[in-house]
Parts: structure tokens; sequence; C-alpha cells
């Protein structure tokens, strides 16, 4: 089968490889996502570049004898190619297919471990059926235009609560607050600490001193007990305290 | 911040030129401000309202030094995000989804009116002073008309998809711009469609993942709009085709607040890393037509997000996370140096929350949500002045009360022998009894309060602990008589002259014959306790009364003002004093006029009565009614000098005023019977280490 491509001249083509051509059928280049590449496969066994092939080379004849190659020795090959890559892909599927099914088996298996034993079970599927068919005659006696069984369970994603735990109002409340505090506090904002603000300014200021960590008493005190511990334990460790 | 020892405390010795006091220092009154959340400017009666993060609302008035007159108490987990002024009236609007209108003459919330559009975010009252719009969570701006007595719902104009975070209306009232999240609306009122959809640019790099919300909005009457958005750029639209006029890039974090002045010439912006910039109209060329927005000065006086400003109109008010009203004046607007044009920084409130039981030796602190009470240490010695005694017993916590309900603490007062307590909300005044035995403290309310006592605004008791006066509404004072385990109505004291403003500040003389009171309206009555009616009304002052006390022994009542002026009028003469008479002959000095924070407390020595001890939040200061008052050309602050002086020279040298300036960020300063002074200080540095936390800013050379 003969293949070309059409390319407009400037657009370059992101070649992940140089390839023979013959003996690829997958798109092993892409094309930029707005081109559209009409690809066609071409039958000479050695291109080294495919950018650099135009139509003009493929489709010309003029000059050259092209290679003498059977018709049907190349059908042959191009359709094997085909159909190895179809076995091939079959292949997979079902080696995925059967690791899927062995899955699914050990969860199966692991889930009847966990489970009651078979009877109770039995037990008491048959106790909610007789419940739901007796709240049913209620509901169909009440209501006649009922089609669906009311379940005793509710919906996956709702909660009873009460009214005055929890109003609208406090959660609307809350998700503002929630905002305003992503927006000032939040993970993007440039924030520092208060000691560093204070520490800064004694940096620079007049009268130069230490960080307030260092100079009052009252900040960072579990640091510092932190630190005194780990100097004690050193000390202890390293036998620096005479005993 | 870590928790750090409550007690701590020192004793020291001071020696004044002319005595020796035993000092309590008292740090552990961990007193936490909270953060400005808006600012309101009426230009007509110039007051500011300042919202704050815990919901309680201050009243400033600008021409009277800024003073602090009237407290709103908020409420517990209530926010208030807008403050708006319709005529006389003030609104407020929180996330909570209520809009509030407050009752400034008893200083309490009047209604609140759910707008039910989930939490509001923004509440702009119109200029023709008829609507108010508020904007909602759910995307709707709602119109509310004003009313003589309430507010009422008037519309919706057209929900938006997305919250509505700021608004500002066109000074005609025909249009409303709306900032959103990533984008401005801008409505036409009458039909309530939008007019244009302004999108707003998110910014570049990692800013581009986040929406940019816009922050603030202003909306001019030449049709330009202004909006600050959390990109940090401060961006000009029109409003006839919707495009952008010009977009200033001003800070790497967000633009919280803007803020345009009356003629619209000026506009302030306040931006998360604490600088507030101005924008004036002007024309790069002196005198040519073409004027533009051009940016002119930064203020730098913030360490935290400025999340409030507002142009008064010669100076710019910012506030915001780090508790502080800074007031700023445009040094251009003022052609002389005088008391406007200075920078003013409001930390503490105008209001003691330290009550002093001073026959007991016990201090009563009030936090919003509860009292404690604290016995003071001992310390045993004597030293030389200056030195730190050692602690014989440490002070220890007797009580924490909490108080009952939502509502914050109002006021609150300890009785002088420290047996009662009493406290005030909004909405209830409570009194309770306290036994003290020497290891076990216990309480006991008393239930059966009379039901004259509502809430009140000002609590005092007599000084023999027999009788609680209570100020409540229309200026009135109540008198209850105390017994050991019920309260009795006695007297009810009520003003001639028509004031209704509430009562600030009581006082009752040590003899139990005189009550002092003064108001908002800067009225000071006095009445006679014996005879249960009103004695005289002192004369009425341009200032507010920050602090006053009734001498004990010559019955006169000393005043200081929020303008730091001085009088003395004597009770039983009904006249003001020679000494008061001297000081306003010969006038104050400047120094002592130029302090820029109120006096807070006055009260006098009982082994010197010539003496009155003053305080403002960073001096104290004794006044020798004896020694003749220092001139314009004397050195004001000369204990130090003094001191270094032979004993001879210093009484050529010395005056009235002795000031001490070595503690500081004072909260309350009060004698003890014992003679020892007692004084809480609240280092700023400490209330800092508890602030959320600073955008980061790189410093040259850090």
């Amino acid at each position: 089968m003969a293949a070309s491509f059409f390319l407009p001249p400037p657009m370059a083509l992101v070649c992940l490889s140089s390839i023979f051509v013959q003996s690829c059928w997958y798109l092993k280049w892409r094309a930029p996502y707005n081109v559209c590449a009409k690809i066609r496969l071409c039958t000479f066994t050695e291109t080294d570049k495919m950018s650099d092939l135009t139509q003009t080379q493929f489709e010309s004849s003029d000059d050259e004898l092209p290679e003498e190659v059977a018709f049907d020795a190349s059908k042959q090959a191009a359709l094997k190619s085909v159909k190895d890559a179809l076995v091939s892909a079959k292949r997979e599927k079902n080696l995925l297919k059967e690791k899927r099914r062995k899955r699914q088996q050990l969860f199966q298996e692991q889930k009847k471990r966990k489970r009651l034993p078979e009877d109770l079970l039995e037990e008491f599927d048959t106790e909610t059926q007789k419940q739901t068919e007796v709240t049913d005659n209620n509901k169909d006696e009440e209501e006649t235009n009922t089609s669906e069984t009311i379940s005793k369970s509710l919906p996956e994603n709702y909660t009873v609560i009460r009214l005055k735990d929890e109003s609208a109002s406090n959660s609307l409340q809350q998700s503002a607050v929630d905002f305003i505090q992503s927006r000032f506090y939040g993970p993007r904002t440039h924030r520092t600490t208060n000691a560093e603000l204070l520490s800064l300014n004694k940096k620079r200021g007049a009268n130069k001193g230490a960080a307030v960590q260092f100079a009052n008493k009252k900040w960072a005190v579990d640091v510092k007990a932190n630190v005194a511990k780990t100097n004690k334990r050193f000390m202890h460790k390293e036998k620096l305290i005479p005993t | 911040m870590v928790k750090h020892p409550k007690e701590s405390e020192k004793h020291t010795k001071r020696g004044s030129a002319m005595g020796e006091f035993k000092v309590h220092r008292v740090r552990f009154f961990e007193y936490m401000p909270s953060g400005i959340r808006a600012l309101a400017f009426n230009q007509q009666n110039e007051r500011m309202a300042a919202a704050k993060m815990d919901g309680s609302v201050e009243i400033f008035h600008c021409s009277d030094r800024f003073f602090q007159e009237k407290i709103i108490p908020g409420r517990q987990q209530a926010g208030i995000e807008g403050l708006s002024w319709v005529g006389e009236r003030l609104f407020s609007a929180g996330l909570n989804g209520v809009i509030t209108e407050y009752d400034l003459t008893n200083q309490r919330v009047k209604y609140t009116i759910d707008a039910y559009g989930g939490p509001i975010w923004a509440i702009t009252g119109n200029q023709q002073g008829t609507h108010l719009a508020v904007g909602c969570e759910d995307g709707t701006v709602k119109l509310f008309e004003v009313n003589e007595d309430k507010i009422q719902f008037e519309r919706n104009l057209d929900r938006q998809k997305g919250r509505i975070i700021s608004l500002s209306w066109h000074p005609s009232g025909s249009k409303i711009a709306a900032g959103m999240m990533d984008m401005i609306q801008v409505f036409n009122v009458e039909t309530g469609h939008s007019i244009h959809r302004i999108l707003v640019d998110r910014g570049f790099g990692t800013s581009r993942g986040k929406e940019c919300v816009v922050w603030s909005v202003v909306y001019l009457s030449d049709g330009t709009i202004i909006s600050g958005d959390s990109v940090g750029m401060v961006k000009l639209w029109r409003d006839d085709t919707g495009t952008l006029i010009k977009s200033h890039n001003i800070t790497k974090s967000d633009v919280l607040s803007l803020s345009v002045s009356q003629n619209e010439d000026s506009i302030v912006a306040g931006t998360s890393e604490g600088f507030v910039v101005q924008f004036q109209f002007l024309s790069m060329v002196l005198e040519n037509n073409d004027k533009d927005w051009v940016r002119t000065r930064t203020f730098r006086n913030h360490t935290h997000d400025v999340r409030a400003v507002a142009e008064i109109t010669t100076a710019v008010a910012s506030g915001g996370m780090d508790t502080q009203l800074v007031v700023r004046p445009f040094l251009d607007k003022h052609e002389v140096k005088s008391s406007a044009s200075k920078l003013r920084k409001i930390q503490f409130p105008h209001r003691s929350l330290v009550s002093c039981a001073r026959k007991a030796g016990t201090l009563l602190f009030q936090y919003p949500g509860h009292l404690e009470l604290w016995r003071l240490g001992e310390s045993e010695g004597e030293g030389i002045p200056g030195s730190s005694l050692l602690l014989k017993r440490k002070p220890e916590k007797l009580l924490h009360l909490k108080v009952k309900g939502e509502d914050h603490i109002r006021c609150s007062a300890v009785s002088s022998c420290g047996e009662w307590i009493a406290y005030s909300t909004t909405s209830s005044l409570r009194l309770y009894k306290l036994h003290c035995d020497s290891n076990n403290v216990s309480i006991t309310k008393i239930s059966k309060l009379p039901k004259v006592l509502g809430s009140a605004s000002q609590l005092c008791f007599s000084s023999d602990s027999s009788h609680l006066f209570s100020a409540s509404t229309q200026s009135s004072v109540h008198m209850v008589s105390l017994s050991q385990s019920e309260c009795k109505f006695v007297a009810t004291f009520k003003t001639k002259s028509g004031s209704h403003q509430a009562i600030h500040l009581l006082t009752a003389s040590e003899d139990g014959k005189w009550l002092a009171s003064a108001n908002i309206d800067n009225e000071v009555h006095i009445y006679n306790l014996q005879t249960r009616k009103a004695h005289c009304t002192v004369p009425i002052y341009s200032s507010a009364v920050s602090a006053m006390a009734i001498h004990p022994t010559t019955n006169c009542l000393f005043m200081v003002h929020a303008d730091q002026q001085i009088f003395e009028f004597s009770i039983e003469q009904k006249e003001y004093t020679d000494w008061s008479r001297l000081v306003q002959r010969q006038g104050l000095h400047k120094i002592w006029l130029e302090r820029d924070t109120p006096c807070l407390n006055v009260t006098f020595n009982q082994k010197n009565p010539s003496h009155v001890i003053l305080h403002d939040m960073y001096m104290f200061c004794i006044i020798d009614q004896s020694q003749p008052l220092p001139d314009s050309k004397s050195q004001f602050l000369n204990q130090l000098t003094l001191r270094s002086l032979p004993e001879e020279q210093r009484k050529s040298y010395s005056h009235a005023f002795k000031v001490c300036k070595t503690f500081k960020e004072l909260l309350c300063v009060d004698v003890m019977c014992d003679q020892s002074l007692v004084v809480v200080e609240r280092p700023l540095e400490d209330i800092t280490a508890q602030l959320p936390a600073p955008i980061k800013q790189k410093k040259f050379a850090t």
C-alpha cells in the first residue's frame, strides 16, 4: 500500500524516532493538533527523516527506476503485520481481563470471609422484606400515586439533622467566613509571623537588638523548653556533666 | 502566641520629688483589642464610625481630638462587614445576613432586619439619603427604602452569578457599580438591569489560578469607576463604554479598601501590606486643564492589613487588623501647626476597663465576654527608688465570671470593699456578692433586682459600698441600696435639661453626699445624695469630659477634658475654685496640651490632699496644687533634672506637674488604701504578638 502524508511545508513534525515506515502501523510521531494529517504508509524500506520526504518525492517516478518489489509479497507483508498487531492487541486485552477476573475473585473471597454465615443473612433479609411489604401496603392505601417503594435507607449523600441544630444561614455564614479566611490567610498568600515582623523592626531600628524570641522571655516558650530538653539530654549522653 | 505566665507583677519604688510610692506593676490584664473592619465618616456632624471585628461600633468625634464618644458593644460571633450613615442614622450589615440600625442616643442596637440574601458583604446609602443598597452572597443587590422609623425592602436588582463584594452608588443615585468576583457590574437602578459587565483581569503568574476579587469600588460623578482588587491594582474604568482607562499597580498583595473625598479630587487606597496610597486628580503641568489621576503619597502607618480607609476633609483615617485607628492629616491643607495637623494613633479605648477595690486590694478587669477579679501580690522590705522588690505572695486570680448570653459587657464596677461586683450589657444588669474567706471565694447572684434597673451605660458604687449608682436612658441615674443579700430601689435622678444622651462617667464623693455624672453632650450634673435632688450643673465646656473625680476632703470636682484642659469645680460653693481660675488664666503648658491621648482616670492621695494623680496612655502625672504652675518657658518634664540637683535648688525649679514616663501603655493608674500605686500596663508588643499574620515584606538589608 502506498501511503503519503500531507503537511503544509512550514509546519514541523515532532518525529519521535527515525523509523522504517513499513514496519510501523502506529502513529509514532505526533502532528500539531490543528493539522489534519492524512497518513498513508510508505512502501520504501528506508527513510531517515520523514519530514524530508515530500509528496513530489513519493510520486516522482520519472527520474529513477523504482525498486522491483512484487506486489503480492508486499501485500502479504502488510497483511501479516496488520494481523500480528491485531493478535497482540487481543492477547493483551485477554491478559488484562484475566487479571481483572482474578482480582474480582479475590475480593469476593475476602468479602465472603468477612460476612456473617449465610443463614443469619437470610433471616435478616426475610424480616426486612416483610417490613417493607407492610409499609408498602400502608403507603399504597394512603397515596395512590406512589410507584416507587420507600426504602428505609436514604440515598447516599443525605443525612438527617434537626432544624435547630444547624440552620442554613449558619452554614452560609461559615462558608463566607471560610472564603475570607482562605483569601487572606490561605495557602498562596505571602504571610509571615508577628515575631518576624517585630524582630525585623528591631534589627533595622535605631537601637538594634536581638530577635524578640531571644530578647523576651514570653515568646516561643515551648521551643525554648524543647531546646533546653535536648541540650540536657545531649549533655547527659555525652557525660559532659561531671557526676 | 504561646501562653506566658499570667502572674507577672513587679513592685518598684518610685520617688517623685516629694513622695515615695510602692508601685504594683501589673501586666496580667491581657487586654486584646479587635481589628477595625469598616469606617464611615459623617460629614454633617463630623463623627467617624468604626466597626470592629467583634461586632462593636465606636463613634469618634473628629473635631474633639477624636475622642471616643460612644461604644456600642458587639455580640459573640457577630461580625460587621460594612457601615453606612444615612443622615444622622447609622446602619451596618454583616455576614449573618441582617441589617442593623443603631440607637446612637442610648448606645445600643435599635432593630435588625434580615435581608434574606445570605451573608451581606456591602452596604451603602445613596447621596440623597432615600435608599440603602446591600450586596449579598447570592448575587443580588437589594434596595431598601429608608423610612422615618424603619427601613423597608423595596426590590432586588437583577440577580447575578457570583457574590457581590462591594457596592457604590453614582452620586446622582441612578446607577450602582457592584464589585464581584472577576468582574464589575454596573446597574441601572430604575430598571434593575445590568448596563455593563466589566471583566477584571486576573493578573499574571500564580494569581491566574485564583479568582480576582474586586474588594472595593468607587463611582465618581463624571462616570469614572475606580476599583481595587486582589491582584493589587487600582483600575479606572469608563462607565459609558465599560472600558479601562488606566490601571495602577500599587502592591503585590490585595488592595482592600478605597475612599473618595467629598469634592472628588482625591482617592485613598488601603492595601494588605499595610500602607495607604493617595491618588489625586491633578494635571501634570501646572494650570493645565488636562487633569488625570496621579499617584501622589504613600502613608506607611500600619503593620497589618488596612481593611478600611475614610477620607475626612483634611485627613485620611485608616484602620485594619493591627487594631489602631490612624488619622493622618494632609499637611497641605493645614496652614498652622495645631492639634488637627498631628498624626494620631488611637489604640486603647477611651473608657477605663479596670476598676480598683481600694480597701480590698483587688482589681476587676473587664473583657468583652467575661470579668476577672485579681488580688494583688505583696512584697516585703524597703528599697531605693527605682528598684524592684521581691514578691512575697504572688497575685492570684480570684474570679472568672462569664457573661450570660451573647452580648458583650458594656461597663462593670467593683465596690471599694471588694464585696460587690456589677456589670451591664446592652440588655441586662447583673449584681453579685462576693464572699472571700482565706482560701475560698464564692459569689452569689442577686437575682431580684429592681425593675427600673435595665441596662446601664455606666456603673458606680458609693465609697462605703452601701449604694450602687446606675446610669440609664435619658441621662438619668438610678440609686439602689445594697444590703446583705438584696437590693432595693431608692431614687432616680433626672436632669431638668432635655439632653437624652447616655452618661459615660459617674463618680461619687468619699463622704457619700455628692454624685457627679457627665454625658456625651458635655453636660456635668451634680446631685445631692442626702436630699436626693439635683444640686447644680457645671458650665458646659466645648470638649467632652474624659475623666473626673471628687476630692475626698475639699469636695471639689476635678475634671479633665479630651482637649487636655483641666477644671476644678467646688461643689459646695457651686463655682470654679481659685486654683482652677489660676490655671485658666495662666494657661497650661504647651507640652501638656500637645499630648495626644486623653486622661482616663483621676485619683487623689490620702496622705497629701494637694496631690492629684492623672494618667494617659504614655505617662502618669502628679499635680501638686500647692506648687506654682509651670510657665511656658520652663522645662515641663523636669523630674530627671530635679533629681540631679541638690536639695536647696530643687524648690526653685520644681513646678506643679510631675510627670513620670517610666511605665508605658498604661491602662489604669490608681491608688490603693495603703498608699501604694497600681499601674496596669499592656505593652504594645504583647498585643502585636496575638494579632493575625502580616504580609511578608521584603526590606533592604534583611
